[in-house]
């Protein structure tokens, strides 16, 4: 059984412009020990995904369709029609998020309370889930910071975030969400706000520890030199859909989808003739507000069709791995599509 | 070419006190050339003031030493009154379109502020101007009078890049002009300002921290580290085969979005981090990081040598020369 299992997710957020549907009918899974790498440019839904699994949407979002699997037990934040409902599902997921959970954040700068000390705060996740006393926390936190490469950790756990820097402040943030043994990490552009050299550092770092440790991660972000040094399989993401799924090298070496094509085109090439122009994507990602029914992407797609406009792609399988929702692959599967509405209507 | 560079620096250095009589050295004795219709390319991790030396360049900060020579005038010492006939030549793209443009003002009077600073054309000349500009830049003639909050991020950069073009600028400041903006969109912005270079002539120093967008764009490129510039040579050159242990180690790290060239990669991964500028310390800045670092390195500074058609500072290179 995989270790996390979503299918047809779909959440909505009710704003003062109307609903936003952020993501609409996403499927994913994870074994154990897998890195997958979600890809996706900014409202893509890439985060939302990820938000809805672990319960931690605003208030103004809810999950109105799929579920979602973890480790063999329904977490699906949907049906909470009852205050007491509501408290078991929360009352549950506070036990999930950081134990089973570990999440790893974008911003090493905002994620650590500046007035706490960094001991407090990689002891909070380990006593709170756990029955152990404090120094035996404090223990398991020198070992964690060890772990992540931080020297001298006892004379560290009683400095305050200040005084680390950017690296070291994200490494803290890698070694909480360890603390518990968790068996899944999310990490959510884990290294967009450093520097090359550091995030080199760190995505080493997150790539030994969660091989050893057999954890599966979610790898969001959108620098595709990332996913491709550090994921076995990719999901990309476009306007709420998972537009194309499949191995690192099936994305990066047989992309099927128009938009992953545009995609890897618009990165420079610079093993070619790097004179040659990039091939950037025309236009700019839809607004979810005023996004229709079909294809997200059709309005940039050099490929459109009439089809695309009206009706959401079926999913074409191309291997196990490897698959891709677009009608450029699944034209005389139309029919499908029309017959179900009729039967619908 | 016996033409002048459009611009050179001459051991520009700008220090900034700080409490405590303490001395941040942004940018240390920096020699560059940019010549007319070339991107210059400038990279390095935040803190290596690659963004304090484009603002020192166009005297948005006083520079402390050194001398910057724009058409072969010095511009070093000229007050802010004997700046603006140059300052319509020399424009500037910031980072953040977000903060870049004031959101009460319309496309269109953002795009004709500069012409009524510089007194320039009657209104109607404007006018025709603003909407030539939109034009060039790819928005619709109808966005003259939306407000920025309107567009996009990468809508909002090609306002910024109107702006700076309404004077007809030689040499145009672009500071991290695509960090902000999605993948598919940074695209869209290179290739339009590869098209203003080849239509205009214009210069760009280009400053980022994306080697492969600056490999891309630059036809030179200078790799700082600490606010000093440790190689500097034609951009292939710095790309396929650096110098510099840093910049060996900068290039290394860059992931490339190709798995299979990605996994036969020998990375090199540095330790520890860019140490503070506050406290530099007295030999070569990278020494505490560097493989190669010996006990000279660690005494003394390197000065810039030639090698290979290119500039490098690292004792590894004595002019003309590899030691080892």
């Amino acid at each position: 059984m995989s270790l996390l299992e979503i299918k047809g997710l779909t959440t909505e957020f009710k704003t003062s412009q109307g609903i936003v549907k952020a993501i609409r009918g996403i499927d994913y899974t994870l074994e154990k020990g897998e890195i997958l790498g979600i890809v996706g440019e900014s409202g893509s839904g890439k985060s939302v995904g990820m938000l809805s699994l672990m319960g931690l949407l605003a208030e103004n979002g809810s999950v109105v369709e799929g579920t979602i699997n973890f480790d063999g037990e329904d977490i699906t934040p949907s049906g909470l029609d009852t205050k007491k409902k509501k408290r078991a599902y929360e009352a549950r997921m506070r036990a999930i998020r950081g134990n089973d959970i570990g999440m790893i954040f974008q911003d090493p700068m905002s994620f650590l309370n500046p007035i706490i000390t960094i001991g407090k705060q990689m002891t909070e996740g380990i006593l709170c889930h756990e029955k152990i006393s404090k120094k035996q926390a404090e223990k398991r936190a020198v070992e964690l910071m060890n772990m992540v490469g931080i020297p001298s950790p006892e004379s560290r756990l009683k400095q305050y975030p200040y005084e680390f820097s950017g690296g070291m402040r994200q490494r803290i943030i890698i070694a909480i969400a360890l603390a518990c043994n968790p068996k899944l990490i999310i990490a959510d552009e884990p290294t967009t706000a450093l520097d090359v050299t550091v995030q080199a550092q760190i995505l080493e770092l997150i790539k030994n520890l969660t091989k050893k440790t057999e954890t599966g991660v979610i790898m969001i972000t959108h620098d595709l030199g990332v996913v491709a040094s550090m994921c076995d399989r990719i999901s990309i993401m476009y306007g709420g859909n998972i537009m194309e799924e499949g191995t690192t090298d099936e994305i990066f070496y047989e992309p099927k989808h128009p938009y992953t094509k545009g995609l890897l085109n618009s990165i420079s090439n610079n093993e070619g003739d790097k004179k040659e122009p990039l091939k950037p994507i025309p236009g700019t990602p839809p607004d979810l507000l005023k996004l229709k029914k079909g294809c997200p992407f059709t309005a940039r797609c050099s490929e459109a069709m009439e089809i695309c406009q009206d009706y959401n792609p079926l999913k074409t399988e191309f291997t196990k791995s490897h698959k891709c929702n677009c009608w450029l692959y699944c034209k005389d599967r139309y029919k499908e599509v029309l017959e179900g509405e009729e039967a619908h209507e | 070419m016996n033409e002048k560079p459009l611009l050179e620096l001459n051991n520009l250095s700008k220090i900034f006190p700080v409490k405590g009589g303490k001395k941040v050295h942004a940018v240390n004795n920096v020699s560059l050339t940019l010549n007319k219709g070339e991107t210059l390319g400038i990279v390095g991790e935040s803190g290596c003031g690659k963004s304090t030396m484009g603002r020192t360049i166009l005297k948005i900060y006083e520079p402390t030493s050194g001398q910057i020579l724009f058409h072969g005038e010095d511009i070093t010492k000229l007050s802010r009154k004997q700046m603006l006939p140059y300052r319509k030549k020399m424009q500037m793209i910031f980072q953040d379109p977000y903060a870049s443009l004031n959101p009460r003002f319309t496309i269109g009077d953002i795009i004709e502020e500069p012409m009524i600073i510089h007194k320039i054309g009657t209104p109607e000349e404007r006018k025709a101007k603003v909407q030539d500009l939109i034009e060039t830049v790819g928005l619709k003639p109808d966005h003259i009078r939306r407000y920025p909050h309107e567009f996009s991020g990468g809508q909002r950069q090609r306002i910024g890049i109107a702006r700076t073009l309404t004077l007809q600028p030689d040499f145009i400041v672009c500071d991290e002009p695509i960090s902000a903006l999605d993948v598919s969109i940074q695209a869209q912005i290179i290739n339009l300002l590869e098209k203003i270079q080849r239509e205009t002539g214009i210069s760009y120093l280009f400053i980022a921290h994306d080697l492969g967008m600056v490999h891309h764009i630059s036809h030179k490129i200078g790799v700082m580290y600490l606010g000093n510039l440790v190689e500097y040579g034609s951009s292939d050159d710095i790309y396929k085969s650096p110098l510099h242990p840093y910049t060996k180690a900068l290039i290394s790290a860059a992931p490339i979005p190709d798995p299979n060239q990605s996994r036969a990669k020998s990375r090199i991964i540095l330790e520890g981090e860019v140490p503070s500028p506050l406290n530099p310390p007295p030999g070569c800045a990278f020494a505490g990081r560097c493989a190669y670092a010996t006990e000279e390195c660690r005494r003394e500074k390197p000065e810039m040598v030639d090698f290979e058609g290119r500039k490098v500072a690292c004792f590894l290179y004595k002019a003309g020369k590899k030691v080892k």
